[in-house]
């Protein structure tokens, strides 16, 4: 089974839910999912530039009632 | 991420040279001795003599003999040292003490506390560039002065104050002048000969020598009270045993180093301001551009905020810091760059980028590279950025 975690975010603004992400990424295992449910804006932006720049897997952004949900996936180890 | 970071945090702490690990050592391994006197076991005398050594190679980089040199657990602990020593010593004879509004927290810290004890403190303003006004300087001796504690170079922006100029008034107006010497020595020359100064706090882990060991320059004659109580370590300055191991070590990290690497310190650190300048619209740097440390460059980037900008560059191996407030885990932005008359924008937009031995030309490509990019994209998202083009 795909092991995943939820890491919610609302109400916090630049920088913590990037900081927040990151540290969830470095806890995180080889094809683990992580869901990371915000509300800032520029946060929406910046968690998919820092997923890019991490070298992971952007699986799905969601965007509902000014909330937003971004699913990224750890790759699995070669 | 990288397997191998680009590390340009230096300021904070540079790595190791395998040089100093290996001198160090023995000092860890084979000899485990304190340093004894001539009347002891030989290896508590070998001790003895390696601690010496190094005090007096350390000593030599500043000119000075060996006895007016002591190691201290860091450069915080010699500030402490030169400040509260100086401060309880001559208490009788006065109780104002001047410092520079841009001082490093070691120095600022312990002016702060002198301050709720009793003691005067006149923190001196800074024009834009980060130095201080020496007939301001002047004007603010008085008879009850004890001490001026003015930094040699600034840890945030690199500004290096003429220290000469300040010893001097100093030594005229008879009170001691100390400075915080962590982000200069070793890389701008100080020669105790020729500039007055009586106190001067160093450090290792700056120049690639181990972490946990520094040292207090007192020029001979100058009233100090011990501060860490116990035995006569150290003149009878700082009690302790001494960390043979960190003092060898620094000794070596100051033997490693010469002019040429501070040159081609100094010709990375012009790449990268130029580059930045070159790529980056709308980038000030903080600080002067010239009269300033060879290692550091202090960037403001507008409109953007450092702490997302070493975020973004970290998850590209990259390592810097930023004066931003959230990121230096302090309350507010950075004392220095609202010191020079910077406001919240600029401190919080500040990135320090700070060079040492390890760091190459490709290595400042990328950096330039990398954060153009960044500072792009995260232009494009920022709300300040929106507000500026309206």
């Amino acid at each position: 089974m795909t092991k995943s975690k939820k890491l919610d975010v609302l109400g916090e603004t630049c920088p913590v839910p990037l900081v927040e992400t990151r540290k969830a990424v470095r806890k995180s295992s080889p094809g683990e999912i992580i869901e990371v449910i915000g509300n800032h804006p520029e946060s929406k932006e910046e968690i998919p530039m820092a997923v890019e720049e991490l070298g992971l897997e952007l699986l799905e952004i969601e965007e509902k009632n000014e909330q937003w949900r971004i699913k990224i996936k750890i790759p699995e180890e070669d | 991420m990288k397997d191998e970071p680009i590390y340009l945090d230096n300021a904070a702490s540079s790595k190791m040279d395998e040089e100093v690990f290996e001198a160090m050592k023995p000092y860890m391994l084979d000899n485990f001795a304190v340093a004894t006197s001539d009347f002891a076991y030989s290896m508590g005398v070998d001790a003895k003599e390696a601690l010496n050594d190094a005090r007096e190679t350390i000593a030599e980089e500043l000119g000075a003999s060996s006895e007016e040199f002591i190691f201290t657990s860091c450069a915080t602990e010699s500030s402490n040292l030169a400040l509260k020593g100086v401060a309880e010593k001559l208490s009788d004879e006065g109780d104002h003490i001047i410092i520079s509004d841009i001082e490093d927290f070691p120095v600022l810290k312990t002016a702060n506390r002198l301050e709720k004890k009793g003691f005067d403190v006149t923190y001196l303003d800074v024009d834009g560039e980060g130095f201080v006004d020496l007939e301001q300087l002047e004007e603010s001796i008085n008879e009850d002065t004890i001490l001026v504690s003015i930094q040699h170079g600034n840890q945030e922006i690199g500004t290096l104050q003429d220290i000469k100029k300040v010893a001097e008034i100093c030594n005229e107006k008879d009170v001691i002048y100390h400075t915080d010497a962590t982000h200069t020595f070793g890389r701008v020359p100080i020669d105790v000969n020729d500039i007055p100064v009586d106190l001067i706090s160093v450090s290792a882990h700056t120049i690639h020598g181990p972490r946990g060991i520094g040292g207090l320059y007192i020029r001979e004659g100058t009233p100090l009270e011990k501060q860490m109580d116990g035995g006569f370590q150290e003149n009878d300055l700082r009690a302790g045993v001494e960390n043979i191991p960190a003092a060898v070590g620094f000794a070596k990290a100051v033997e490693l180093i010469d002019e040429e690497e501070n040159e081609r310190i100094k010709e990375l650190r012009d790449k990268l301001i130029d580059g930045m300048r070159e790529k980056v619209p709308d980038v000030v740097l903080n600080g002067p551009d010239e009269k300033r440390t060879p290692q550091n460059a202090n960037i403001t980037f507008h409109y953007v905020e450092g702490e997302s900008i070493t975020l973004h560059l970290d998850m590209r191996g990259i390592a810097v810091s930023t004066g931003s407030a959230c990121f230096s885990k302090s309350l507010e932005a950075s004392h220095v760059i609202m010191g020079i008359g910077g406001d919240h924008e600029r401190a919080h937009g500040s990135v320090r980028f700070t060079f040492g031995r390890f760091n190459t030309e490709d290595q400042v490509e990328e950096v330039v590279n990398a954060t153009s990019e960044i500072i792009g994209k995260l232009r494009d998202i920022s709300p300040l950025g929106e507000e500026e083009e309206e």
